[in-house]
């Protein structure tokens, strides 16, 4: 039972990773940009895609690839705060939201037209490996995802606070107008801080690959998660953001190890409604409200 | 001839009405009527979504939990109880009522993309439970509805033009509340609400009492559309009566028409199932993607060029055509 429970646990953490690197992302561009981007999941399913043609057609191993599909999502990411972010910004409610689902379906269903609905999957040496430490057994594929997930999250939280533009960046998120007077130019901040929140989406399809199958409609499970998780952890904390994805991802693992197998969402969607009966703002504070 | 819609929208109105009434007549081909059954039911759930979504700017996406409930209430007063759908069309209202007072509790704390989010998550959340309820909901099979053949008692008919009448019936409905609302005390309060909530709230609007009291006849009238649905198919599974399109498309063509206007649903629908019947004639139905895709595209657009809504460009065409028109027909005298 114990063991039971640890090994749970263990599969909800690291997992959790994955939905941390989906959810930063969300946070980010909410705090900076205040946009709510619902198309975050399918960044994820297009770093997917190319990971795996990267290692289908040139053998390229997923992990590696990340340094193709961080660069090429930060670039996409400038690509959509320029052209369609921009144009809504202050427009209120209905195109804000309506605008970023509306890319969100475009993606899907490009996808859908362009690799079929077939799961992809890319077999690596290490995709199958485990190990144990007493009871429990730890995926590699997952570790290493984990791993990097916690890596990139580190880094983020030193560009944020350790260079420039990482603190334009907060500082935009705390008060816009008060740092555009102080010199900041938002169109930079802007464009950077979605491009990496997608370059992060990209770096979680690439970390997924080793052990998760890639299909047009993959990212609606981790943007999701990453929306509880994100509302959990408080609008446009980072940190917050990161506590709160490794609670769903163990919460997640807790109702399919003791609830059944189909009742993993169930868990996160009662948990995200009892977070809005109980603390609507959170469980934190946050540096971005 | 100088009449223009804004002076005389009766006539209009009335010629509209004709039209939709005489179409079955004219149009026996059972494809077609199936498109405009289509167009009169996502038209009216596009009606029914507009009232929150539209008016007072609560831009749900989670209106299939009212769609699935009254599809579900009917189905099982039908089949475990023997209970005329035309009585259950009317429990599923109400017990859609019911669920949005607890789900608009919890989902109004939120603004925004949140509250859109947090409605997402309620739909999902009675989908997964409807998937799990095997004993008297049937599951994740779901069940095909009995045929009695043509029962009118039973909202059971031969020929699809009456399907085609009960969904002209909802779409009216729909349109003659939203109408009245406009035009009532609600109706500025809504926009109110919309427009600025804390502004609504700080002239002493109770903004708290005017969105729940539009969810629930938002939801009451969703959910008549889910019965009439799947008495029109004939079958039921929490994936059809969930299903997120439903949610999507609500808002979908309330936005491509007009936001927060009475017609705007009606146009939205009658482009996009336009656009849809089209494809599906020059692709085929094989090709999974296409119709989201191009549907996606028109909502990029609409929303980078017109936000709005299209209904706006077409009152504008007819507004240079009206005055072109009187225009010329001063003229007239003049020349002769």
């Amino acid at each position: 039972m114990l063991a039971t429970l640890a090994q749970a646990v263990v599969n909800g953490l690291l997992i959790g990773g994955i939905y941390a690197l989906v959810s930063i992302g969300v946070t980010l561009i909410f705090g900076v940009v205040k946009i709510v981007n619902f198309a975050q999941g399918e960044f994820v399913m297009i770093g997917m895609y190319i990971s795996f043609f990267l290692a289908s057609s040139f053998g390229i191993d997923p992990l590696l690839s990340l340094l193709i599909s961080m660069p090429i999502l930060f670039f996409i990411g400038v690509l959509v705060q320029h052209f369609l972010i921009r144009r809504v910004l202050g427009l209120g409610d209905m195109p804000q939201i309506f605008l970023t689902f509306a890319l969100s379906l475009l993606l899907m269903n490009v996808a859908l037209l362009l690799f079929t609905a077939n799961y992809r999957t890319v077999q690596t040496p290490y995709s199958e490996l485990t190990f144990h430490i007493g009871p429990v057994y730890f995926a590699v594929a997952k570790l290493i995802a984990f791993v990097i997930a916690m890596l990139l999250s580190g880094l983020l939280y030193l560009f944020l606070h350790g260079t420039d533009l990482g603190k334009a960046m907060r500082a935009a998120a705390q008060n816009r107008e008060v740092a555009m007077l102080m010199g900041i130019n938002p169109d930079r901040v802007f464009s950077v801080a979605v491009g990496v929140a997608l370059a992060l989406a990209g770096a979680a399809g690439s970390l997924l690959m080793p052990f998760y199958p890639a299909y047009p409609l993959v990212g609606q499970v981790f943007v999701l998660m990453a929306f509880v998780a994100v509302v959990l952890g408080t609008l446009g904390n980072i940190t917050g953001a990161l506590i709160a994805s490794l609670m769903m991802g163990v919460a997640e693992s807790l109702g399919v190890q003791f609830v059944g197998a189909d009742s993993g969402l169930i868990v996160v969607f009662v948990m995200l409604l009892l977070t809005l009966a109980l603390r609507p703002n959170g469980l934190f504070g946050g540096w971005a409200r | 001839m100088t009449s223009n819609f804004k002076t005389r929208p009766w006539f209009w109105i009335a010629v509209l009405a004709a039209t939709a009434l005489v179409l079955p007549l004219a149009v026996s081909d059972p494809f077609a009527l199936d498109i405009f059954i289509r167009v009169l039911l996502f038209a009216f759930i596009g009606v029914a979504w507009n009232l929150m979504g539209g008016y007072a700017k609560q831009l749900s996406l989670g209106h299939a939990a009212y769609f699935g409930l009254g599809a579900y209430t009917s189905t099982i007063l039908l089949i475990r109880f023997g209970i005329s759908p035309w009585i259950g069309i009317l429990a599923g209202g109400v017990v859609a009522m019911l669920a949005s007072l607890p789900i608009g509790a919890l989902c109004f704390r939120l603004r925004g993309p949140y509250f859109a989010i947090a409605t997402i998550a309620t739909a999902q959340v009675l989908m997964l439970l409807f998937l799990k309820f095997r004993d008297f909901a049937w599951g994740a099979e779901g069940t095909t509805l009995p045929n009695l053949g043509d029962a009118p008692l039973m909202m059971q008919f031969e020929s699809r033009a009456a399907y085609y009448y009960i969904a002209l019936g909802l779409l009216t409905l729909g349109l003659a509340i939203t109408y009245l609302i406009e035009r009532s005390w609600m109706g500025f309060y809504l926009v109110a609400v919309g427009e600025d909530e804390d502004a609504a709230e700080a002239v002493g609007v109770d903004t708290a009492k005017i969105k729940r009291n539009i969810y629930l006849i938002s939801a009451f009238l969703t959910a008549l559309a889910g019965t009439f649905y799947v008495e029109y198919i004939y079958f039921i599974d929490p994936n059809t009566a969930f299903s997120f399109n439903v949610s999507v498309e609500a808002a979908l063509v309330s936005i491509v028409g007009g936001i927060g206007t009475l017609w705007g649903p009606v146009v939205g629908t009658i482009l996009l199932e336009a656009t849809s019947a089209l494809l599906q004639s020059w692709f085929g139905s094989g090709h999974g993607g296409v119709q989201l895709t191009v549907y996606s595209l028109i909502l990029i657009t609409v929303i980078l060029w017109r936000p709005s809504g299209l209904i706006g460009l077409f009152s504008d065409l007819y507004q240079r055509f009206a005055h072109a028109g009187s225009a010329r027909a001063k003229e007239v005298p003049l020349d002769g």
